[in-house]
């Protein structure tokens, strides 16, 4: 009997990949040249697994707000905001940001992941109740689990099952955290936003909306999908993270609710953890003033993307939404195949990322591919070569 | 068995049959990961179709505790009203 027993099922699954030539799990990075090329088992690869969505990674405004910001602030601030981590510049990125939004109040978390926990237990507290989509991510799960509101599940992207839920609890539904998110991770699908702010309304209930993998990418400034579907009014909070667009490590929560503020006094994962360092904030500061003003990156980064899911459908694989989006998850039968597409597609020269159970939502075998502003025509289409290749080998 | 009980079996039973169609003969007294074989998201699709048809608010914190289908029926007792 040992403390690390109870790993034994994880260590399995991760053996049940099989010896591959690169792992494809935590897979070795042995280089990055730029936004969209690293080296990986000594090969120039495309890197088109990396949430890296407008490519601000070596953006020479962000590379030289940090380098400025490191030679004249430091390596960190070695503390917590609610101690010597509060920065001029942690609180102009939140007021920034609050601004870009328009709304009253911003937060800046350490990790996008700690976003959401603290976010998430702080707003829904003891006899409050949240209402997560079944295909929420782990951090909200997690939020939920830190907190003390009760927690109840409905059908994912489903508008009446959630209604069902908030009908049972009457008045209470007044006290209801309802989180979703703008884009879902895995399969790349979005929300019926405009139906869950209807029935928000109808019910008095609170909406949070986690625009992780949509911020950046949807809306004339890239916002996110509440922006671009104009139901900006019917959000209560938006959640989002600095390390897929905005091309660094940190989150955000931006709030029409002044009373966002309050949270920094209760919300554990942000007072009890370093604030971020002033690298990573200044270089966050200019990536966000690229993404506010990124029309010409969105407008590349939806060329590739319809460039890429055109050719996909026209292959006649199975996507895991049929609305076009950063995220292209390639639904295969299973996780032999799903591993021969991924090593297929290393040898071709391209990265993408392999999801398997558990991870995947209904036990689905995923190939994820996350397109980039960054990524030219010529490497979209060396990606589709590798992928009609690995079609006909089929 | 109360009427109650036996409502509640009878909806895990439908829930069963609607979320997880491909098992058959479960063991009420199996446990739900580890015996059944079960992910954390097919559990929720199970819980999910057993509180439409009890019209019920199940919440997941009970899941934490509840490791058979006879351990979630038990729990399940206080939130069902007699009908």
């Amino acid at each position: 009997m040992s403390l690390f027993d109870k790993f034994s099922e994880l260590v399995a699954a991760r053996a049940g990949l099989g010896q591959q030539k690169v792992a494809p799990v935590a897979t070795p990075i042995e280089n990055v040249f730029s936004a969209s090329e690293g080296q990986i088992n000594g090969q120039r690869i495309i890197l088109a697994g990396t949430n890296n969505y407008l490519g601000l990674t070596f953006n020479p405004d962000v590379l030289q707000a940090a380098h400025e910001a490191l030679d004249q602030f430091g390596s960190g601030t070695t503390g917590s905001r609610m101690a010597n981590g509060s920065y001029h510049a942690h609180q102009m990125l939140e007021r920034e940001l609050a601004e870009a939004w328009g709304w009253a109040s911003a937060m800046v978390f350490s990790t996008g992941y700690q976003a959401n926990l603290a976010s998430i237990s702080a707003l829904a507290g003891k006899d409050d109740y949240l209402l997560l989509d079944s295909d929420s991510h782990a951090s909200i799960y997690d939020g939920a689990k830190l907190g003390n509101a009760q927690t109840l599940v409905f059908k994912h992207n489903d508008p009446e099952n959630l209604d069902r839920r908030l009908n049972r609890l009457g008045e209470d539904a007044k006290r209801a955290l309802i989180v979703v998110e703008g884009l879902y991770s895995m399969l790349g699908d979005q929300p019926p936003l405009e139906e869950f702010i209807e029935i928000k309304r109808k019910h008095g209930a609170w909406l949070l909306l986690d625009e992780a993998h949509s911020f950046g990418v949807f809306g004339e400034h890239g916002l996110g999908v509440a922006e671009d579907r104009t139901c900006l009014d019917g959000i209560d909070f938006v959640v989002g993270t600095f390390s897929k667009s905005l091309a660094g490590i940190g989150g955000f929560c931006v709030s029409p609710h002044a009373e966002l503020e309050m949270l920094r006094l209760a919300a554990r994962p942000y007072i009890f953890t370093a604030s971020p360092s002033p690298s990573v904030i200044a270089a966050t500061r200019a990536a966000l003033r690229q993404v506010v003003n990124g029309q010409a990156l969105r407008e590349s980064l939806w060329r590739n993307i319809h460039q890429l899911y055109d050719a996909l459908n026209a292959m006649g694989y199975r996507l895991g939404s049929d609305q076009p989006g950063p995220v292209a998850a390639i639904i295969l039968p299973d996780r032999e195949s799903a591993l021969a597409h991924w090593n297929g597609l290393l040898g071709a020269g391209v990265y993408a990322n392999l999801m398997i159970p558990p991870a995947t939502p209904k036990g689905l075998n995923l190939l994820r591919i996350s397109l980039s502003a960054a990524h030219t025509p010529e490497q979209i289409e060396q990606m589709i070569n590798a992928f009609g290749r690995l079609r006909a080998a089929a | 068995m109360t009427s109650n009980q036996a409502r509640i079996l009878e909806a895990m039973g439908e829930a069963l049959k609607a979320a997880l169609p491909e098992l058959e003969n479960v063991d009420y007294d199996a446990a739900l990961t580890g015996d059944i074989g079960l992910d954390s998201v097919q559990i929720m699709d199970l819980m999910m179709e057993i509180e439409d048809r009890l019209d019920i608010s199940i919440p997941i914190e009970l899941l934490a505790e509840t490791h058979t289908l006879n351990e979630l029926a038990e729990r399940l007792v206080p939130l069902v009203n007699p009908k």
